[in-house]
């Protein structure tokens, strides 16, 4: 298995924290087309991990290397750069932009690389009509329901045709049949090739849909790894 | 109410937001610093006449009446006229020019009988020596002479059997009723032959603030009596605008950048209090929901804004204080009279009023906030509200601009009031850099412009202040001189003259130019230089006050000599204030007349201080030459000023900007957040924040330019009304198309700079911690 991420020994303090770590000498790998679920308690430093590898936060120390190359201590030019080319993150509460309309929430990384237009419209139709909700392109996220904005957040996502998926609490703020729609959406995305970490208090959704389970607690692995197939996808 | 809980919050709060309650501090500084300083100048510029008018009772009007058509009981009737309120005199009165031996001529002086230097009105100051108490004695005017003169011998040379007059002493009219007093037995001994016999009224009226109502009330006097009585009239106004000076000139000014930068501290300091307690509606709420009762809610966001501005106030008054005094001083300098210092009840109101005024603004949002109910509060939080500001995202995303930039301009709609604030501020600011360079430009064209004062680049004459006979060795000695000297291209001689003119009381000054005048620099607001012998120029004083137009003739008096002239043109006369002729010496009577000084125009590339010191050495002590030079202190005070003004109103215009775009940032942080997390560059923030308000302040310099012209010719006009001239087609129209639109980048110049700190700060911060803040 080729390692998209690794993490090694990575430590994260904050300053308004009494020294306590958020995370305390994580070391980590994941596959290339893996999809592997991060577990534990609140506050036991699981955004935290997403964050270091979105680059959205620097580790205290330790490193961080993604597709071979090290984002932990990236400019915040840089860091842009790689999460629009390299990284797709989906949040629990879908974080889409309320003045805009889903197209224009969609397109918008599309819009921040500088993709051609009629390219980045052809996507955006094409990611829509593959979520369903096509029909729904001009409306604003406040008239939509839960399972709908996390699917534009899904095609925001997929916009720029990212090789890494980061999903922090994907269901957390749906129902259960959304939830499981996502779940769903999740698994597709994985089959199709994407590497993905996800967040998760769901264990039912961390063993449904991730081929691997982290435990973290305190800041620190704490559980093995469960590998749900041995190739470790849904392939 | 338990005042700790609410110190420790109000406490909290200011520490908590440190950018914010630096903003306040600041904008409240500037603010009422600028308010100190436009009102402390314009106090000291208008209160010396004021208290000088309010002691002595000043006649709104003084009055000459020919007593040949008006009985003594008529005019005393006319205290009766419809809106006097209030009467004196009779008082006999004569024009007598007097001549001292060593002192040389005072020029033709109208003299009034009276029997006390008091009175129920023109209650007059007596500065130095004492009140008349028999014939041949007169008190003088402080207008016409100095302490100096105390005990000195005139003749009344006019007067039958020239009778002399010792100056028993200095007295002060606020309204200059009269260049001098004496006792009434001796005033027809000192009428000129054949002069008619006059009389001095003085009234007080109802209504007499404008123009128009003394107008009106001078009519309602004329109409009492017979028809030709009346001889002339004074308005209180005039003298006013004289003894205000300069004070008077820069009001207008003074008055257009107090009332702007009062707008613009208005509304940031309402744009910045109000922000900043709705921009805490989630703390207030969580407040709320701990147990804070309404009450206590207020308290701790007003304390909280108030302890800044409190700050703000009190420093910006030191400020004020310390800018104000050295144009003060200045002006005290200039011009006599003008106070040196800010008056007290400046120093007290206006941190007042400006702490009142941020007071206000935070009690309005905290009292709605105190209301709300917790979860209400922390549910409205700080995000706008939703649905403002979609249709305008869905438009600008349509256009070929980059996304950071449609993004940034669509934001000012989700906050339309905040919007509107900002703008109008920037348009403020913007249309202030635009007068300001204006005026700017105007005073100094003004102050290139020869005033009758100094036609010349250089002048000369006696050092003793007498004049030259035409003919005389000292006449052919200095034109010897001035023709030597090479940097000489014209010269001509000039004779200043107190004469009389039909329709204008007292004595009108006459300039009078023995030769060629083609080349002196005067500028003309209407008509032409005078080319006949009998054509004349006046200053739009002469025009206004005489009730005259171009092409009228006027009939002057010099000598006991009637001239009638007709009057070509209307020169534009920055000294202004009194009515002013100007003409060919043939106008009054030939070359003959006493030369005062020679005027003399300079080879291109002469430097005139050289050229002034030469003619000194070539002279000697005798005489005295000295250059013109254009602006001078009046010009470095009004630079001064604008220059100081100018800069208040933009920092609080910035200030503004940048406290919109700081409360943007706080209220979305979140979605700057979900921006980077998405791959937003800190160039591309800074871009998007930036366009935050470049849309409001391309609007405000849209604003701000029409503004700014209108501002300009306005307040020009209004300069011109206070120095009593009309203002020439070069000094009112000074702008060029591209300097518009430069200073039109001024707006988006102010905006930039007031976004570009939380723009950095917005691009800085990391998202990972921007996306916590839900």
């Amino acid at each position: 298995m080729n390692a998209l991420i690794e993490l090694s020994d990575v430590r994260k303090c904050y300053d308004d924290d009494d020294g306590r770590a958020a995370l305390n000498g994580v070391s980590l790998e994941v596959g290339t087309g893996e999809a592997v679920a991060i577990m534990g308690p609140s506050g036991s430093g699981k955004s935290t991990l997403l964050n270091m590898i979105a680059a959205l936060d620097r580790p205290t120390s330790g490193t961080v290397i993604v597709a071979g190359r090290r984002v932990d201590n990236l400019s915040e030019t840089a860091a842009a750069r790689y999460r629009r080319q390299r990284v797709g993150m989906i949040f629990q509460f879908f974080n889409l932009l309320d003045d805009m309309t889903v197209l224009d929430n969609v397109l918008l990384p599309a819009q921040l690389t500088g993709m051609p237009k009629a390219v980045a419209f052809a996507r955006a139709r094409d990611l829509l009509g593959e979520l369903g909700i096509y029909d729904r392109r001009q409306a604003y996220p406040a008239r939509l329901s839960g399972g709908e904005r996390q699917r534009v957040a899904f095609a925001r996502a997929l916009i720029n045709e990212p090789e890494l998926l980061l999903a922090d609490e994907p269901t957390g703020a749906l129902d259960s049949a959304a939830g499981q729609e996502i779940g769903e959406l999740l698994m597709n995305l994985n089959r199709a090739g994407h590497t993905m970490v996800l967040v998760t208090h769901s264990p039912e959704l961390a063993s449904r849909y991730a081929s691997r389970t982290i435990r973290i607690v305190d800041g620190q692995l704490t559980g093995a790894d469960r590998p749900i197939a041995s190739t470790g996808a849904w392939r | 109410m338990r005042a700790r809980p609410v110190l420790r919050a109000a406490a909290g709060g200011v520490s908590r937001r440190r950018v914010q309650t630096v903003v306040i501090f600041t904008v409240l500084l500037v603010s009422t610093a600028a308010a100190t300083l436009g009102l402390g100048l314009l106090a000291a510029a208008a209160g010396p006449f004021q208290q000088a008018f309010a002691a002595q009772h000043g006649a709104h009007v003084t009055m000459a009446f020919d007593t040949g058509r008006a009985t003594r009981a008529q005019l005393i009737a006319t205290g009766r006229a419809r809106g006097v309120i209030q009467s004196a005199g009779p008082f006999p009165m004569a024009d007598a020019g007097l001549t001292g031996a060593a002192t040389g001529s005072l020029g033709s002086l109208a003299l009034v009988g009276r029997t006390s230097s008091g009175g129920p009105l023109d209650d007059l100051t007596l500065q130095s020596g004492r009140w008349v108490r028999r014939p041949g004695e007169v008190v003088l005017s402080s207008g016409v002479a100095w302490d100096a003169l105390l005990g000195s011998t005139f003749t009344a040379s006019t007067a039958p059997g020239a009778p002399k007059l010792t100056v028993v002493g200095i007295a002060a009219s606020a309204t200059d009723s009269a260049d001098g007093w004496v006792v009434p037995a001796e005033v027809h001994a000192l009428r000129a032959a054949g002069a008619p016999a006059t009389a001095q009224m003085m009234y007080r009226f109802a209504s007499a603030g404008s123009d128009a109502q003394i107008r009106a009330d001078v009519a309602a006097i004329t109409a009492a009596l017979p028809a030709g009585a009346v001889a002339g009239s004074a308005s209180w106004l005039a003298a006013q605008q004289l003894a205000q000076g300069t004070g008077a000139i820069i009001a207008p000014f003074v008055v257009a950048f107090g009332i702007m930068g009062l707008a613009v501290s208005v509304l940031v300091v309402i744009n910045v209090v109000s922000g900043a307690v709705a921009a805490s509606y989630r703390r207030i709420g969580v407040l709320k929901s701990i147990g804070f009762s309404p009450g206590q809610v207020i308290a701790a966001y007003v304390a909280r804004v108030g302890v800044p501005a409190a700050a703000g106030c009190a420093l910006g008054v030191g400020l004020g204080n310390g800018l104000a005094v050295p144009v003060l001083r200045r002006s005290a300098e200039a011009f006599s009279g003008a106070s040196r210092s800010v008056p007290v009840w400046v120093d007290v109101v206006t941190p007042l009023a400006m702490l009142a005024m941020a007071g206000l603004a935070a009690l309005l949002p905290a009292l709605r906030a105190g209301r709300l109910p917790a979860v209400a509060a922390i549910a409205t939080g700080q995000a706008p509200r939703p649905g403002r500001g979609q249709a305008a995202h869905r438009v600008l995303s349509g256009l070929r601009l980059p996304r950071p930039v449609t993004i940034g301009l669509a934001a000012p709609f989700a906050r339309p009031a905040r919007t509107t604030v900002t703008l109008t501020a920037v348009a403020l600011g913007a249309a202030a850099v635009i007068f300001a360079a204006g005026l700017e430009t105007s005073v100094a064209r003004v102050t290139t412009d020869r005033s009758h004062v100094n036609p010349g680049e250089v002048s000369l004459w006696l050092a003793n202040g007498g004049n030259l006979r035409p003919d005389g060795a000292q006449a052919r000695k200095a034109v010897a001189a001035i023709r030597s000297q090479p940097g000489t291209l014209h010269y001509v001689a000039e004779s200043t003259l107190s004469i009389t003119a039909s329709g204008l009381p007292g004595q009108v000054n006459a300039h009078l130019f023995g030769g060629d005048t083609g080349w002196v620099g005067m500028d003309m607001i209407s008509g032409r230089w005078y080319r006949a012998a009998d054509e004349v120029d006046v200053n739009s004083a002469f025009l206004s006050r005489a009730g005259l137009a171009l092409g009228d003739h006027v009939t002057l008096v010099s000598g006991g000599r009637q001239f009638t002239a007709r009057i070509a043109g209307e020169v534009f006369d920055p000294a202004g204030g009194q009515p002013v002729l100007f003409a060919g010496s043939q106008a009054l009577g030939g070359s003959g007349l006493p030369i005062f000084q020679y005027d003399v125009g300079l080879r291109p590339g002469t430097d005139p201080g050289t050229y002034a010191t030469a003619l000194n050495q070539a002279l000697g002590s005798q005489f005295s030459a000295g250059t013109n030079e254009a602006g001078g202190k009046f010009q470095q005070i009004i630079t001064a000023l604008i220059g100081l003004l100018t800069l208040m109103m933009a920092v609080a215009a910035g200030l503004g900007v940048l406290n919109t775009v700081l409360l943007g940032t706080r209220e979305r942080v979140h979605d700057l957040g979900v921006f980077k997390a998405l791959g937003m560059t800190p160039r591309q923030t800074i871009t998007m924040v930036v366009n935050w308000v470049t849309g409001p302040a391309a609007a405000g310099a849209l604003l701000a330019v029409p503004l700014g012209i209108v501002l300009h010719w306005a307040i020009i006009r209004a300069m011109g009304r206070a120095a009593d001239t009309g203002v020439p087609a070069d000094v009112a129209h000074v702008y060029t198309p591209a300097e518009l639109a430069l200073f039109a980048l001024s707006a988006l110049v102010i905006a930039a700079a007031g976004a570009l700190g939380p723009a950095n700060w917005a691009a800085r911060s990391r998202s990972a911690a921007a996306l916590r803040t839900e």
